[in-house]
């Protein structure tokens, strides 16, 4: 639950850049979310011919991964408008504030915030991130890498808008990447964590599993009254986040879906936001047997009867899982559906699951006119992360 | 940043770790179920066990009730030993231990002490850049009073965990081939004879962490 405090902002989204399977850009990302149309395919990448699964949704040419979130970065502070700024876009500013008065209250300058898989290349990928952006639009470098799994970019989301929130900073940038690689993918299939039969099927009647998705993407979350005093564009406003855990497994979701519950109350409690005036929900929605179900049940918990009427769907079933940058792709997702006024298509549907009772985004585009929407991520560990958009 | 009042501390090594002489002994984790492959789950576990039960008591403590403390891994190696079996494993063709599925991320082993001692707030897991072995890292704690002032949480369980042997290899994992085998020289692979050994499996040595719970003050 949030603090009784009024906030000292209210965090918006100002630019967005993003990079996935289903191509370079929000709108084809759009365009296949809203269709339905998958982007998974055989994996060519690596040698994944023993393995069970052998399908995900891939780049077509990956860049290296700090090359790509590097990029997408450019592209998110291009849209808010930061290469405006004077001296913000080009080389170090020894005196890094930013020259709109956008600056937070004690001058620091905007933290970058990424979100990256844990292994042996973290610290490398960082590096080359850092190298690319340091000393542009007012970015000192990485700030702090989140390796929290399925809402490392959740959190990091979620604790960017705080620090708008309670005033620390004027702006703030959040930027996760993801490709998969053939370790991740060996112990994704070896946990038996992949669909069986090569379709990711969230909530379905014969879902089996997951399949993984390439990602990189970047938002530059700003105080409002910042956005509008420089005349940047705002995309969305962050009206709530909640973060929770499970207290129950080392990897699997508690089955009533009380933590995740925790976490989707939290965020309408900091947004003043009633369940009701709730019209899309973008889940978490991996395709696996036990947290889809999970899932529907937190939804049940939270919305009640308001959920016969609530449309759902995981876009996940389109772009595929991108692990720890997941969380930071469905938003983009999630803010262009409330943009564009479509709600994204839960894919991969073979029929009914009696348990869930879910108002599934079979057939698309569906128009919606929703204020609110949520989007949802839960990962090892029983961690759980709520993020709820505004429209603007 | 937001004023922290540490409720609890615990370490490994801890005290036990000097003998009379005041030397370094050599302390064996805890094993923890189901993380054979690498120290690193064992040494988070264990030093959040020690920091918990500092506070709360025993972690079976009959009707203690949930509380809403978050817990947040900072650890810039991170888990090593796993990532470089999962590496070797898929390098090699061969099937991965199913049981690194769940290892080969951070979160898992919160999880696991989450569960045991009711922790129902944020999970979280960090990688800070540059962090010394055995102290917090400031980041780590600027994060904790976030998350703390932010209001999904009453306490956080901060661990900053550095597994500091790189080279050994994961107990309880398949072996790579020797072509595949990350890391240093075998022992007859070594260039010059008289130069550094390596010992072929060294025991893991070195795992250093410290746990703080902390409030806001």
């Amino acid at each position: 639950m949030s603090a009784n405090v009024p906030p000292a902002a209210r965090p918006v989204i100002t630019g967005l850049g993003v990079l996935s399977a289903c191509g370079p850009g929000p709108g084809p990302l759009a365009a296949a979310v809203t269709h339905g149309r998958t982007g998974f395919t055989e994996v060519r990448r690596f040698d994944a011919t023993g393995r069970r699964t052998r399908r995900a949704a891939l780049l077509p040419d990956p860049l290296p991964l700090g090359v790509a979130v590097a990029g997408v970065i450019a592209d998110a502070c291009r849209q808010a408008g930061l290469d405006d700024v004077p001296g913000a876009s080009d080389h170090p500013d020894p005196h890094p504030v930013a020259q709109d008065g956008a600056a937070s209250p004690d001058g620091t300058p905007m933290p970058l915030l990424l979100a990256l898989h844990s292994d042996l290349r973290t610290t490398e990928v960082a590096a080359r991130v850092a190298e690319s952006v340091a000393g542009r639009w007012g970015v000192p470098g990485v700030t702090r890498v989140y390796t929290g799994a399925c809402v490392a970019a959740g959190t990091a989301v979620a604790d960017a808008a705080a620090l708008i929130a309670s005033g620390r900073h004027a702006r703030v940038l959040v930027a996760a990447g993801h490709l998969v690689e053939p370790g991740v993918f060996a112990a994704f299939d070896a946990g038996r964590a992949l669909a069986r039969d090569g379709e990711l099927r969230p909530f379905s009647a014969g879902r089996s599993g997951t399949l993984l998705g390439d990602a990189a993407v970047a938002v530059v979350v700003e105080a409002e009254q910042s956005a509008e005093r420089r005349g940047a564009p705002v995309l969305a406003r962050l009206a709530g986040w909640g973060r929770s855990g499970d207290a129950y497994h080392v990897c699997r979701p508690v089955p009533d879906g009380e933590g995740l519950a925790r976490a989707v109350g939290s965020a309408l409690a900091r947004a003043g936001v009633d369940p009701a005036e709730v019209g899309y929900v973008n889940a978490n929605g991996t395709g696996s047997p036990l947290a889809d179900r999970a899932e529907a049940l937190a939804l049940r918990r939270v919305f009640g009867r308001h959920l016969e009427q609530l449309p759902v769907s995981s876009s996940k079933s389109v772009h595929g899982h991108a692990l720890e940058a997941s969380a930071l792709l469905e938003l983009a997702v999630t803010v262009g559906a409330l943009r564009d006024g479509l709600l994204p298509v839960n894919a991969g549907w073979l029929g009914p699951d009696p348990d869930l009772g879910l108002d599934l985004v079979l057939d698309g585009p569906r128009e919606t006119a929703t204020r609110y929407a949520l989007s949802l991520n839960s990962a090892f560990g029983g961690a759980n992360t709520a993020l709820l958009v505004a429209a603007r | 940043m937001s004023r922290l009042h540490i409720l609890a501390e615990g370490r490994w090594p801890g005290p036990e770790a000097l003998d009379d002489s005041g030397r370094a002994a050599a302390p064996a984790l805890p094993p923890l179920p189901g993380f054979a492959a690498s120290s690193f789950s064992p040494l988070v576990a264990e030093t959040a066990e020690r920091c918990l039960r500092a506070h709360f008591g025993p972690a079976d403590a009959p009707d203690r009730p949930p509380s809403r403390t978050a817990l947040l891994l900072a650890s810039g190696g991170g888990d090593r030993a796993t990532a470089r079996a999962i590496d070797a494993a898929a390098a090699s063709g061969r099937r991965v231990p199913p049981l690194l599925f769940f290892q080969s991320n951070p979160n898992a082993v919160l999880g696991l002490v989450a569960a045991r001692w009711k922790l129902t707030g944020p999970v979280v897991a960090v990688s800070p850049p540059g962090s010394v072995p055995g102290e917090v890292p400031p980041d780590a704690l600027e994060l904790a009073a976030l998350l703390l002032s932010d209001g999904d949480a009453d306490q956080v369980l901060v661990i900053a965990a550095e597994q500091a042997d790189e080279t050994a290899p994961p107990e309880g994992a398949e072996q790579p081939g020797p072509a595949a085998r990350p890391g240093p020289p075998r022992p007859d692979e070594q260039p010059h004879p008289g130069g550094r050994s390596w010992p072929a499996a060294p025991p893991p040595h070195g795992d250093t962490a410290v746990a703080l719970l902390v409030t806001l003050a």
